[in-house]
């Protein structure tokens, strides 16, 4: 990914405001207190800072994305963002992680619009989701199957689900980083499962779920 | 009464289990470039201390001192058997010698000098 790439006005806009996700009630908030060390200087506070919230948000995009260098180029888009917002970051505005998520899920809608953008024939007649889950089965676990039922799902209820079901993020915060209410949140993630369990229901064999009950 | 084919919310909890249980691991050259981003990025560091990081840090300079030492060794004292890499770049060679017939040494009678204790 090339540095300091441009960055979509709109998101640029959306992630500077309306954060309503606050820092832990006692104040705390660790992945600040390194955010504020790097911007005064500390080298080694970048290094730690990135170990503790890059794990996350590269495995947010991983799953949304379903694409490992799609995933990388999205993180480190993420990540270079907060390093340039660093000078004016002002504790208590919002989580460092909340901050990141909201990044990163715009990234990742983004890029998944244009996949749509590119391949519209694919959408025209999209592949029957059971016969592609089917064949991955064959030769791929259960991580691998939710994987593919993720991608069945559109956009904001796959980032809804893999938030509150994989990351296990508060309906509250998954507000702050969708940007909706969290009505809206708990709707989504309620379509989400059900279209998870459409997806994989006939591969409960494969899965291993035969015989649980 | 359930569906033996349905999936429940137990079957896909399992699912999720299994997903948190093994999260995507961060590459290792992912980690490196963010790490470099930052430094890059950094507020407060000095142009001098930037490029310091983008020649990597101490190590790197370690070696580019030892290459540059190395390079002006072999450039002043070339070991025997090393090819004069300029005569081959160019395709000929420029020798210079100063032998006993230049001036510059009979200027002073060395070699008379010695001829005189020879004999």
């Amino acid at each position: 990914m090339e540095a300091g790439r441009a960055f979509p006005a709109r998101l640029a806009c959306s992630i500077q405001v309306n954060m309503p996700s606050q820092p832990d009630t006692d104040g705390s908030d660790p992945e600040a207190a390194l955010l504020a060390r790097y911007a005064a200087g500390d080298p080694s506070a970048a290094r730690l800072l990135s170990a503790k919230v890059l794990p996350r948000i590269y495995a947010h995009a991983v799953r949304v994305l379903g694409d490992n260098s799609e995933a990388e180029d999205v993180a480190q888009d993420a990540m270079m963002r907060l390093w340039g917002i660093a000078p004016t970051w002002r504790s208590g505005d919002a989580k460092i992680t909340t901050w990141l998520y909201r990044v990163v899920a715009n990234l990742c809608t983004d890029r998944l619009r244009r996949r749509r953008t590119e391949a519209l024939d694919d959408i025209a007649e999209p592949a029957d989701p059971a016969q592609s889950i089917e064949q991955k089965l064959q030769r791929a676990a259960r991580e691998d199957a939710l994987q593919a039922a993720l991608n069945t799902l559109p956009d904001r209820q796959r980032q809804a689900v893999i938030l509150r079901h994989i990351e296990g993020l508060a309906n509250p915060e998954i507000a702050a980083i969708l940007d909706i209410g969290v009505e809206a949140v708990e709707s989504l993630t309620a379509r989400g499962k059900r279209g998870l369990k459409a997806a994989l229901v006939d591969q409960r064999a494969a899965l291993g779920f035969e015989n649980d009950r | 009464m359930t569906d033996d084919k349905e999936m429940t919310d137990t079957d896909l909890e399992a699912i999720f289990d299994a997903a948190r249980a093994h999260p995507p691991d961060v590459p290792e050259q992912l980690m490196k470039r963010v790490v470099a981003d930052a430094a890059t990025h950094q507020p407060g560091r000095s142009g001098w201390a930037r490029l310091f990081d983008m020649l990597g840090g101490l190590p790197g300079l370690g070696g580019m001192a030892t290459a540059t030492c190395v390079g002006i060794w072999i450039g002043v004292a070339p070991p025997t058997n090393v090819p004069d890499f300029a005569g081959q770049i160019l395709g000929f060679e420029v020798t210079t010698d100063e032998g006993l017939e230049g001036a510059t040494l009979t200027g002073f009678g060395w070699d008379i000098e010695e001829g005189k204790s020879d004999g």
